[in-house]
């Protein structure tokens, strides 16, 4: 069994002000995810999930505990750390694609892969060579406009992975779905699994889940199972 | 060095992407700024320029010779005439002979001799008629009948001041005759000596010293003054076009003109506060436009700013997938450069390629000058450059202020 890439102690998440409305959305989650593992994160609307993928995945800040990925401290780096560490550490799936209407799918896989130092020809390859094997080889020159839902989101993956990141965050990734493209994008995860890579996944479709190694449920804030 | 790459890439693409119409609005908008800016100073200054320039043109040319300080007349004015002949960058030269005069008109059909005779006290010139007219162009100033023949005597032109028709505008403030026209006979008076003389014509210049005179040939005003010494009031010299004034002076003190007059390049004669006005026009202009660069600031502020606000999803997304924020902002930076440095660079176009020359050939027509546009390379520049420079701040702030937002609360628009 690998070693824990992801270690969070005792992660509490408060919305709001003392003296107003507080909402108490995580409850001192405990939560460890190996190396390679294929994670499912489910529960009802409101349960949290969301707001723990958020923590995890350094775009949000817990209000108490501590969070040590790939054995880094990552609650004590600076806002400009964490998006050189979200950068190259990280890779990110969104429920609604979240792809840049002014970029081609080629310049959006290629986008983080110029900002950690690779040339324009070494991007160019990766992000041919990502989009290839989410089966859009022939989509490279096309806006997110002109592509439909199932295929910005496999260039969204694409975008994700092209770095080879540690981890691969994906937020409901097949919500905005029809179940033939949401089927193919489980399936590139279940792939992408198999090849090593972790993957932490909100989810709240069960059938999505048979690839996954393990299912964490929640419950009001904590996890039940 | 990776988030200018990235920032011009996002930013080019923007522009790219945006619509065409929209960028060809900012655009003019940034044009019509940098005209504001440049075209204003450039009016006020060209109002002032129009009227030195007239002065030159009409009235005392590229060198002007008078009196020394303590001589009534130029003297020994016959050899600085001929010395003038030996010099080749001189176009051309006119001697005038100045005095003033009692102007009386409609003395013929006075009937009430106890009523007040329709007279001024007029400002006369003796001139060469062709000479002055190859240095000053006087004939183009008659307005009404026609310019003095060299052979002719007993003719007269009149400067529009001197006819109540044209003064009145401006009140008592001209000594003017009533109902005086071209072929019309009005009485000269100066020295207890009176000769009548025909109206040959009107001059109507802008140049106050033109048209506040009347001139006759200068044969007749020796006689009528007296002035048999040959002695002249001012010489007025043209020069070749491509010939220097200070050059031209320097031959003409060289050849001890110096110890019978005074020489003066135009630039040395005009008065200070000529020079002083337009640096006040140009101080003046810059203060006004510089309330086009506040606008146009303005305007890009707004521009990106609501530009960065509708993307400000994106602008998560760039941030959670590891785009640096100066990368995010380079990219609205490059936006507003692309919008000013476009509209101010069609500005300058439009400015030096059709206004300034437009308005060399098509002056504005103010009461006293004919306004042109006076513009100048290095000031455009200047004001290029400071356009640019503040506009790139005024894409920056936007852009910081909404890049800054906490990530995940820009990625769900909280």
């Amino acid at each position: 069994m690998k070693d824990p890439i992801i270690i969070a102690k005792n992660i509490h998440r408060i919305f709001g002000k003392e003296g107003g409305v507080v909402t108490h959305v995580l409850k001192g989650i405990d939560l460890e995810i190996r190396e390679d593992e294929f994670v499912a994160i489910m529960g009802k609307s409101g349960a949290g999930k969301s707001t723990l993928l958020y923590q995890l995945s350094l775009l949000d800040v817990p209000s108490e505990g501590t969070l040590s990925i790939a054995g880094t401290d990552v609650l004590s780096l600076t806002e400009s750390e964490k998006t050189s560490f979200r950068l190259h550490n990280l890779g990110f799936i969104f429920q609604d694609y979240a792809l840049i209407p002014d970029l081609t799918a080629r310049e959006n896989v290629m986008l983080p892969l110029l900002m950690s130092n690779h040339t324009w020809e070494d991007s160019k390859n990766a992000a041919d060579d990502a989009l290839g094997k989410v089966g859009l080889g022939h989509r490279l020159n096309n806006h997110p406009n002109a592509l439909s839902g199932g295929e910005q989101q496999r260039v969204s993956i694409a975008r994700a992975v092209a770095g080879k990141p540690e981890i691969l965050f994906a937020d409901e990734p097949t919500a905005n779905l029809d179940t033939i493209s949401g089927r193919q994008v489980i399936d590139l995860l279940g792939e992408l699994h198999k090849t090593g890579q972790t993957i932490v996944m909100v989810t709240h479709e069960e059938e999505y889940t048979r690839d996954c190694d393990r299912i964490i449920r929640m419950e009001d804030g904590k996890i039940v199972a | 060095m990776q988030s200018i790459y990235i920032g011009l890439l996002l930013g080019l693409r923007q522009i790219q992407r945006a619509n065409w119409w929209t960028t060809v609005l900012i655009i003019f908008v940034m044009m019509l700024t940098f005209l504001n800016l440049v075209a204003v100073s450039g009016v006020l200054v060209g109002l002032i320029e129009g009227a030195v320039r007239a002065v030159k043109e009409q009235s005392l040319g590229d060198i002007v010779i008078t009196p020394l300080a303590d001589e009534d007349r130029i003297l020994d004015t016959d050899r600085i005439l001929n010395e003038l002949d030996t010099v080749p960058d001189i176009a051309g030269y006119t001697a005038r002979y100045k005095a003033a005069a009692l102007l009386e008109a409609n003395y013929r059909e006075r009937r009430d001799l106890r009523g007040e005779r329709d007279t001024a006290t007029v400002n006369i010139t003796g001139i060469d008629p062709e000479r002055e007219n190859a240095v000053t162009h006087l004939a183009s100033t008659i307005t009404e009948g026609e310019y003095l023949d060299e052979e002719e005597q007993g003719y007269i032109l009149i400067g529009k001041y001197y006819i109540d028709r044209y003064s009145e505008q401006f009140g008592d403030i001209f000594d003017s005759l009533s109902g005086v026209h071209p072929g019309d006979t009005v009485r000269l008076t100066a020295n207890g000596v009176s000769k009548e003389f025909i109206v040959k014509g009107v001059v109507d210049s802008k140049v106050d010293e033109v048209s506040l005179n009347t001139y006759i040939p200068e044969k007749e005003f020796r006689r009528i003054f007296g002035r048999l010494d040959y002695g002249a009031d001012q010489i007025v010299i043209a020069l070749a076009p491509d010939a220097s004034p200070n050059a031209v002076r320097d031959t003409l003190v060289r050849m001890g003109q110096r110890d019978l007059a005074k020489v003066e390049t135009f630039e040395e004669a005009q008065p200070k506060f000529i020079t002083d006005i337009k640096k006040t026009f140009d101080v003046l202009g810059t203060f006004i436009g510089s309330i086009g660069i506040v606008v146009g600031s303005i305007t890009i502020f707004i521009i990106i700013f609501i530009n960065a606000l509708s993307r400000r999803r994106q602008i998560g997304i760039l941030k959670a997938i590891g785009i640096e924020q100066k990368a995010i902002e380079l990219a609205y930076v490059v936006q507003a450069a692309f919008y000013s440095f476009t509209g101010s660079l069609l500005g300058m176009a439009l400015t030096f390629f059709v206004l300034v020359p437009y308005f060399d050939t098509h002056p504005i027509n103010f009461p006293f000058s004919d306004g042109i546009l006076l513009v100048e390379p290095l000031g455009a520049t200047i004001r290029f450059a400071v356009l640019f420079v503040i506009t790139l701040f005024a894409g920056f702030i936007p852009a910081w202020l909404i890049a800054r937002q906490n990530t995940l609360n820009a990625i769900l628009g909280r």
